[in-house]
């Protein structure tokens, strides 16, 4: 009796025993639960009493039964009423005192009750965040961190908690807002930034924090703001990157092999069915459509404020509220001038604060090389980028200057000529390009950059023998045809647009030889009738029968054609425009790469470009039709290989276009060729070079093996056995003999049999292929089913 | 997904051909530090056991700091120590005062070992009653000890609450949550909760028979709590013997006036401190119940009467050795009624 009853009370004192299970029944252990609860509140008011002089005993059972009764507590809400309150008294007031133990276990026990919905997000946020900012110790800041963090993360897991993320968000601001020169707003920026890399938090106000960060007075906060500007976007996209990465791939068929081989049981069951969903999940988490994000720098709500006020705040006084150091101040001065390049932003005071930082003997001069081609774009006025160009020209690229300045300075310039040519002058460039003679490899890479890019941009500002073959044509044709209107390129001058494929019309039309009145008035034929009996009238009949293979009797189209059509008509040439702007970008590289490759043809196409047809009439109904037709029968003769080259070359050159425009200059850019005057490579590097070898992985190229052995390789990497072709060849020899001399003796018969049912299998796709040939199975001529066909003959 | 990444990982690097490095590892550096401790806190096994060249005094306040001691004997002797010091020694000449020692002693109401805990029970009975003291402190060890898990803690921390009842009745009353907080935590331990209707409590849907005496071995723990809840409400319900003469005594002492007290100043501290115009918002459990009515007028609005009465019922139907107990409770219980 008294064994029995030591156990019994021993089961008792064990709490996770307890607590098992009063989950499994709760109101029967109701009274145990009282008992230990009570016990707990006594503890408590001793500790409330002395938190200081409270021994260990007291501290572990305090713990433990704090512990308890989070678990429980969602059993029983009314007896626990009190309990979070007590919790985040305790915390609130002795958090610096407390034994770090408990702390962390006080902490962890409200998020459990957060988890078990006794208190809301708001409640435990509004005490964590607080802690976090005041106190002193590093392990409680890093936990509260972690917990605020996951509790975003899970709050905002199945829908987006608007009212919660706005009151954070709020927090947060007023952190750095209320206290501009305290270093404590970095949590909110390393919250922010966490946020924003796990697509959290996406929408404007995130960006407005680190907009107020980037804006304070104390150097981590800033500098922490200025990098999230930076490389927050990219650091968002590779953590989308690795979440995809990282999920383990389940082998279903594997795991469904075993399956049917093992024991059956449930739990085998369970892991098929597991591994079945997991892989769906996987499945429509890649087909899932891409989030559409836009970027911190897009969202932004005043760039130009936004700019001019980084500029003057930390860059542009002499004593600044914000000691920045050079590397700060290199970072600060990236965002501003990626922000000018980017919204095409006006600062004017920022270029001449450029100059006192273009020498060769700056630290990091590349960066603010790369800087200040960032900042130029198409709308600075030449006069301040002038100076500029001039003082690297004079500077860094002259005979007396090591290879790696002239290279860096030549490269500098030319990235701030490709984004405004006009910043350049003609004795300047004539200067600059004699370097493509020099002896450094380097640096006549550069200077042939430069020049390449003066030919496409400004060809009349080279020297003529400098000019290219291309380049004078294309002058020629712009001379002869307007007059040398066109040749020099005006400041703020935007490119016009095209419709796509207007010149295709157009030829269409020439070869038809349509009258135009008359076309154009068949075209307008029954334009706004009913869309069901279009068919039957005349205008539409035509289009029809030419081009069969084009469904136009859809309703919707039909309707979304005529609305279009009643724009056009009202709007006539804005409209015309509106569309051709979407396409400028194609148009324009089209023609750029074609015109390198024949340029006769360039410049007749340089004509069909700037036709006047989609300015000088309205485009009909018909016209419209026939130009989506025209455009799909191109694109079918683009995609013939005697095409593919060119359309690789254009892709290359809209993808170097692309470049410019959107993306970050960076130092390595401008430091680029540098690399090649950098001297003779060492035995060893080049004998790594010609080996293929590249960051200690050898190219598949150089490997010194049979192909057999790499082929091998490549099977044991898939996981797979030999070839059959393999298994062929290791034989034994002595198990081939029989089939050898029985070959020999085969009658013509069988001889034929063979050859047949070999020549069929070939068709089929092999012995277990399922490619059904018709007309072997015609050839039975009975009735029946045939490997899983019904076949009956005719 | 962090975690996952993390343990692949660690078990891609299982098979990892550690490198091995011929010849001697670098010496340490002569002024390395040794950080290869384990423990964070060190512990004095034997403390200062020498007595000798020392007086009375010092040895009194010594022993009184050994109440803190890691070992169990040392606490004990010094407990014995501090007893026989407190007996022999005039109430006067004592070093310490009571409510010090006391307040030294107090934790080990909840010591693991028996023997400190009943030679605690001997100092406190030795020490001179009018000195104690407050007795919050004392009181809140008592709950805590009263709610522990061992049955041993338990009927040894009623015993402490018999004697701070049996010594200052009154002191115990005085105390912030010592009437209403205390009845709680004995409702709690005798389950006579609320929502008992004939003795099945019910919970929902459910319903189980309530254990009164649940525990498998002897009632004994209970014959203790209904003792002690009974000589508990004994003390708190027992209006003060009132002076029959008192009203004609104190008329005689301030002869020419009349009903001068209520035009004094009043002699008691905090007078108004019932109306709580700048402390924190009081709850009823927390609350001090001065006088013997407040206390019954509050035990009947908390619905405590009809809980312990029903709760009384049950326990007397037992009949034995807790009926006696409970019916002695119910005496009690009377008192409440009257008022």
């Amino acid at each position: 009796m008294k064994r029995k009853l030591a156990a019994l009370e021993k089961l008792d004192a064990d709490l996770p025993a307890l607590q098992h299970k009063i989950r499994n029944d709760p109101p029967s252990y109701r009274d145990d639960f009282v008992n230990q609860y009570s016990q707990y509140q006594s503890l408590y008011e001793l500790f409330e009493a002395s938190p200081t002089t409270t021994d260990d005993t007291g501290i572990v059972r305090l713990r433990d039964l704090v512990d308890f009764v989070s678990h429980v507590a969602d059993c029983y809400p009314t007896l626990t009423k009190a309990f979070p309150g007590q919790l985040i008294r305790l915390l609130e007031l002795h958090h610096a005192t407390l034994e770090a133990e408990l702390r962390d276990k006080l902490v962890g026990s409200l998020v459990l009750l957060r988890r078990k919905e006794v208190i809301d997000s708001q409640i435990l946020l509004n005490v964590l965040w607080p802690l976090l900012i005041s106190t002193p110790s590093k392990s409680l800041r890093a936990l509260l961190f972690q917990k605020i963090l996951s509790d975003l993360r899970t709050s905002n897991n199945k829908t987006t908690n608007h009212k919660l993320n706005r009151s954070v968000q709020t927090t947060c601001y007023n952190l750095i807002a209320s206290n501009p020169a305290s270093p404590k707003g970095l949590w909110a920026v390393k919250l922010t930034r966490e946020l924003w890399k796990r697509q959290v938090w996406t929408d404007g106000k995130a960006v407005s924090i680190m907009e107020a960060a980037a804006l304070c007075q104390d150097a981590k906060v800033v500098t922490g703001g200025v990098r999230f500007f930076l490389g927050g976007d990219q650091e968002r996209e590779e953590a989308a990157d690795d979440d995809s990465e990282a999920e383990d791939t389940v082998d279903v068929r594997k795991l469904k092999h075993q399956a049917g081989i093992n024991k059956k049981s449930s739990k085998r069951n369970k892991e098929v069915r597991d591994a079945t969903k997991k892989v769906k999940r996987q499945e429509k988490k890649k087909n899932a459509p891409h989030p559409l994000n836009f970027s911190a720098l897009h969202l932004l709500h005043d760039p130009q404020g936004f700019a001019e006020k980084l500029f003057q705040q930390h860059l542009q006084p002499a004593q600044p509220k914000v000691k920045l150091n050079l590397d700060q101040k290199l970072l600060v001065l990236n965002l501003v001038s990626r922000l000018v390049g980017l919204h095409k932003l006006t600062l004017i005071s920022l270029y001449s604060y450029f100059l006192k930082y273009l020498s060769p003997r700056q630290p990091s001069v590349t960066s603010f090389l790369a800087s200040l081609a960032q900042a130029t774009h198409s709308l600075v006025p030449p006069d301040a980028l002038e100076p500029l160009v001039q003082k690297i020209a004079n500077e860094f690229v002259s005979e007396a200057a090591a290879s790696e300045v002239a290279s860096a300075g030549l490269n500098g310039i030319r990235e701030v000529c490709v984004r405004q040519p006009l910043a350049m002058n003609e004795t300047l460039l004539q200067d600059l390009v004699q370097y493509r003679k020099s002896k450094d490899k380097g640096v006549q890479m550069a200077a042939r950059g430069l020049l390449s890019l003066y030919r496409d941009v400004g060809a009349e500002m080279l020297k003529k023998r400098d000019r290219g073959r291309d380049a004078a044509l294309k002058l020629r044709a712009q001379n002869t045809q307007e007059g040398g209107i066109e040749a020099a390129r005006r400041f703020g001058q935007v490119d016009e647009g095209g419709i796509e494929g207007l010149d295709l019309l157009e030829k269409w039309k020439e070869e038809q030889g349509l009258d135009e009145d008359e076309d154009e008035a068949k075209g307008w034929e029954n334009w706004d009738a009913e869309s069901d009996d279009s068919e039957s009238s005349g205008g539409w009949i035509n289009v029809e029968s030419e081009g069969e293979d084009i469904d136009v009797s859809d309703s919707e189209d039909e309707k979304e054609r005529k609305k279009d059509v009643e724009k056009a008509k009202k709007q006539k040439l804005p409209e015309a425009k509106d569309d051709e702007k979407e396409n400028v970008d194609d148009a324009e590289t089209t023609s750029r790469a074609t015109a390198s490759l024949e340029p006769e043809a360039a410049v007749k196409r340089e004509e069909q470009r700037i036709s006047k047809l989609a300015t000088t009439r309205i485009l009909t109904p018909a016209d419209l039709t026939k130009l989506k037709e025209l455009q799909q029968s191109a694109a079918i003769t683009a995609n013939l290989p005697s095409a593919k080259r060119r359309k690789l070359a254009v892709q290359a050159a809209a993808a170097n276009a692309a470049r410019h425009a959107d993306d970050a200059v960076t130092a390595s850019d401008i430091a680029g060729l540098a690399k090649l005057s950098a001297g003779k490579a060492t035995k060893e590097e080049r004998v790594a070079l010609a080996r293929g070898v590249r960051d200690g992985v050898e190219a598949e190229k150089n490997d010194h093996r049979s192909t057999t052995a790499r082929r091998k390789e490549k099977k044991a990497s898939e996981g797979k056995s030999t070839t059959n072709k393999e298994k062929a060849r290791k034989k034994n020899f002595m198990m081939t003999l029989g089939k050898a001399k029985r070959k020999g003796k085969r009658s013509l018969v069988e001889q034929r049999g063979i050859l047949k049912a070999h020549v069929e299998r070939g068709k089929r796709g092999g012995r277990k292929g399922n490619k059904y040939v018709g007309a072997t199975i015609v050839n039975l001529g009975q009735e029946g089913w045939v490997g899983g066909w019904y076949i009956k003959p005719s | 997904m962090g975690a996952l990444t993390k343990k692949q990982k660690e078990k891609k690097s299982d098979f990892k051909k550690t490198k091995l490095k011929v010849g001697k590892t670098r010496p340490k550096n002569t002024n390395a530090t040794d950080t290869s401790f384990a423990a964070k806190s060190i512990v004095l096994k034997q403390q200062n056991l020498g007595e000798t060249g020392r007086d009375a005094t010092a040895l009194f306040n010594h022993n009184l700091s050994l109440l803190s001691s890691k070992s169990e004997t040392q606490r004990r002797d010094a407990l014995q120590y501090l007893t026989s010091a407190c007996t022999t020694i005039a109430t006067a000449k004592l070093p310490q005062s009571a409510a010090a020692i006391i307040a030294k002693a107090q934790p080990l109401i909840l010591d693991g070992n028996s023997a400190v805990r009943g030679q605690l029970l001997k100092l406190f009975r030795s020490l001179p009653a009018a000195q104690v003291g407050s007795l919050d402190q004392v009181l809140l060890y008592t709950r805590a000890g009263m709610a522990h898990l061992s049955n041993d803690i338990k009927l040894f921390a009623l015993d402490i609450l018999d004697w701070s009842i049996g010594t200052n009745a009154d002191t115990v009353m005085s105390c912030p949550g010592g009437w209403i907080k205390m009845l709680r935590t004995f409702q709690n331990l005798l389950a006579w909760q609320g929502d008992t209707i004939n003795g099945v409590v019910t919970h929902g849907k459910w319903s189980a028979t309530k254990s009164t005496s649940s525990k498998l071995g002897s009632n004994k723990l209970l014959v203790h709590q209904l003792n002690t809840l009974a000589s508990f409400l004994t003390a708190a319900m027992t209006p003060p013997p009132s002076d029959p003469f008192a009203e004609a005594k104190r008329a005689a002492q301030i002869f020419p006036l009349l009903e001068t007290q209520a035009h004094l100043l009043p002699a008691k501290s905090n007078t108004f401190g019932y109306l709580n115009l700048f402390g924190a918002v009081r709850d009823l459990e927390g609350e001090v119940y001065a006088d013997a009515d407040e206390r019954i007028e509050i035990f009947n609005e908390l619905g405590l009467l009809e809980d312990f009465r029903t709760g009384t019922l049950e326990a007397k139907k037992e009949a034995g050795e807790v009926g006696r107990a409970a019916s002695g409770v119910d005496k009690a219980l009377r008192l409440a009624e009257i008022g």
